[in-house]
């Protein structure tokens, strides 16, 4: 059948962090092929070129005006997250630096 | 000395002076109460939209512009897909295949000769959220998030930290005098990160390249170039292969520290950011923001000269923006503009750095400066009686002539005054104007010093001492 090979599946679940049994791999392998050929399948339609891929309708962009507006209050912002500490919200140690900007 | 060619590349992430941040109304501030600048947007609720900030587009033009870029005028936002607590997302909003800006370069002088460093592009994309790591737990602030930031890229061009440093510093200027960025190296609000490789010929294709991270000075980044030359020297003499990484600066022990082993591009999983249409600029709106762009430093530089300003005040001017620009509004004006620049650079610096003030803060003005340099070019000012007048020239809004009058100060402009005064002083120290006539310098500066005392210093030292010069010849 076809399927994804274990070692791309593990690659995957890596960058997502994430940790998968056995079972898991193989139920991926299969579902993740069959996501991809699904997805494939956009190159068969016929008249659209990668513009209208990226943005399929005509209108561009409209700006904002850059006016201060609404923000929420800091205890707004931790009352929603799992874990805080004082103004901050707090998540597991991360051990590495920042991988973004 | 290395026996290798080192390649050094640049990439600078700087945030913009904008209001609000990229993709939310939200304040684009620094140093304020933790996630008390934020919204659902920056927060990355699910339902949200980003809305692009238009003045982000207008000054990434202007740093485009400045920077000599090529402008793109139909552009796209991506999504870089990485997991990690930063960005709440799990994307950060970046441009990676239409960058704004591409094909640029700044000019750097290095030992008396001009390079360009090319720059390769600039791409605009949002912060992350700042993290701060404590024993077992990991705090987040998300005020920096979505702070608009531009990526400025340098080719693999230069070859040595000195270039390096002389391009950031130049690179700084511009920005700064762009009202791009604040540039604050120590806020966080420029940070770059160098790249060095180093191979054995210039036919040689590029060596495996290692990025540094993390570098809170200027000084840091020539340090941490340094350091890693030394370090890919050393493993490649001993035959090894260099790993391609990312490594951090540690000024605490001088030296760069392994962070990660890089993960390669297609990690990413870049893909086109469906939530953002196509920005398409028009020439009318590049033409618009290009005429918003100040005099820049080396315009300034070359005009100051020209006006007779000495290299050394040219160069002070330079490093302070605020005085560059007050100095700028009289330099079409037929005036002394060296009298002009000692002034901002002497006194008035002197009062505004003992006051905390910046000169917009005080009432000094075009026609007040000219005011004042023309009574001291017509000697009806002293420099001396300057400094009594001073903080009434720069705190009311009085006539300058008129400050003079209430405050008594009368310069002696008239020769035969000086002349009779003069007269008066040879006659009293006859032992000096002996000692003069026998050859001894010294003399003549304490005759000088005794004029000086009889008038108060309110005569110009220059016509005074010539005086006193033919009146002991006579």
């Amino acid at each position: 059948m076809d399927k994804l090979s274990r070692e791309e599946i593990l690659h995957v679940a890596d960058l997502a962090r994430i940790e998968l049994t056995e079972e898991e791999i193989e139920k991926y392998r299969v579902h993740i092929k069959k996501l991809l050929d699904d997805i494939e399948k956009i190159k068969d339609v016929k008249g659209y070129d990668d513009e209208q891929l990226i943005a399929p309708w005509s209108e561009n962009c409209i700006l904002r005006e850059d006016r201060v507006g609404n923000m929420l209050e800091p205890k707004e912002v931790i009352e929603h997250a799992p874990r805080h500490s004082g103004n901050y919200i707090q998540v597991p140690v991360v051990i590495g630096e920042s991988e973004g900007a | 000395m290395s026996n290798y060619i080192p390649t050094i590349g640049v990439e600078v992430h700087v945030e913009l002076k904008t209001k609000t941040k990229i993709f939310s109304p939200s304040t684009n501030g620094y140093g304020e109460m933790a996630n008390s600048l934020t919204n659902e947007i920056d927060l990355g609720y699910p339902g949200t939209l980003p809305r692009l900030n238009e003045e982000v587009i207008n000054l990434g033009i202007k740093a485009a512009t400045i920077l000599n870029c090529k402008i793109r005028k139909v552009m796209h936002f991506d999504r870089k897909n990485y997991f990690y607590p930063d960005i709440s997302k799990n994307y950060q909003i970046t441009q990676n295949r239409t960058p704004i800006g591409y094909d640029g370069y700044v000019e750097i002088e290095i030992d008396g000769e001009k390079k360009k460093v090319e720059i390769e592009e600039i791409h605009i994309e949002e912060d992350t959220c700042k993290s701060a790591h404590r024993g077992e737990k990991t705090l987040l602030d998300f005020n920096r998030a979505g702070v608009p930031l531009i990526e400025i890229v340098t080719k693999p061009c230069m070859t040595s930290s000195k270039e390096a440093k002389l391009y950031l510093e130049k690179l700084r200027e511009l920005l700064t005098y762009g009202d791009i960025s604040d540039c604050k190296i120590e806020e966080g609000s420029m940070r770059a990160e160098p790249n060095v490789s180093l191979r054995k010929n210039e036919s040689d294709p590029f060596g495996t390249k290692v990025e540094i991270k993390n570098i809170g000075s200027i000084s840091n980044v020539v340090a941490g170039i340094e350091k890693e030359i030394e370090r890919q020297t050393k493993l490649y003499d001993k035959g090894e292969k260099i790993v391609p990484q990312t490594r951090r600066y540690d000024d605490k022990i001088g030296d760069t520290v392994l962070m990660r082993v890089k993960e390669t591009g297609n990690d990413y999983r870049y893909f086109p950011e469906p939530d953002i249409p196509f920005v398409v600029l028009t020439d009318e709106q590049i033409e618009e923001v290009q005429k918003t762009i100040p005099m820049l430093p080396d315009e300034r530089r070359k005009k100051y000269l020209e006006l007779g300003v000495s290299e050394t005040n040219t160069k002070k001017l330079i490093q302070n923006r605020n005085l560059s620009d007050f100095f700028n509004t009289i330099i079409d004006e037929k005036t002394n503009h060296q009298i002009a620049s000692n002034l901002l650079l002497g006194d008035i610096s002197a009062y505004l750095n003992k006051n905390e003030k910046t000169i917009d803060e005080t009432t000094l003005n075009k026609e007040r400066i000219l005011e004042l340099i023309k009574l001291m070019e017509g000697n009806k000012l002293s420099s001396k009686n300057l400094k009594e007048i001073l903080d009434s020239i720069l705190e009311t809004n009085s006539k300058i002539e008129e400050i003079i009058k209430e405050k008594g100060i009368q310069n002696i402009t008239d020769d035969n005054k000086i002349i009779e005064i003069v007269k008066k002083i040879i006659n009293e120290n006859e032992e000096s104007v002996t000692d003069y006539k026998n050859g001894h310098d010294r003399a003549i500066k304490y005759l000088m010093g005794q004029v000086m005392k009889e008038t108060k210093g309110t005569i110009n030292p220059k016509i005074a001492m010539e005086i006193l010069k033919e009146e002991l010849d006579k």
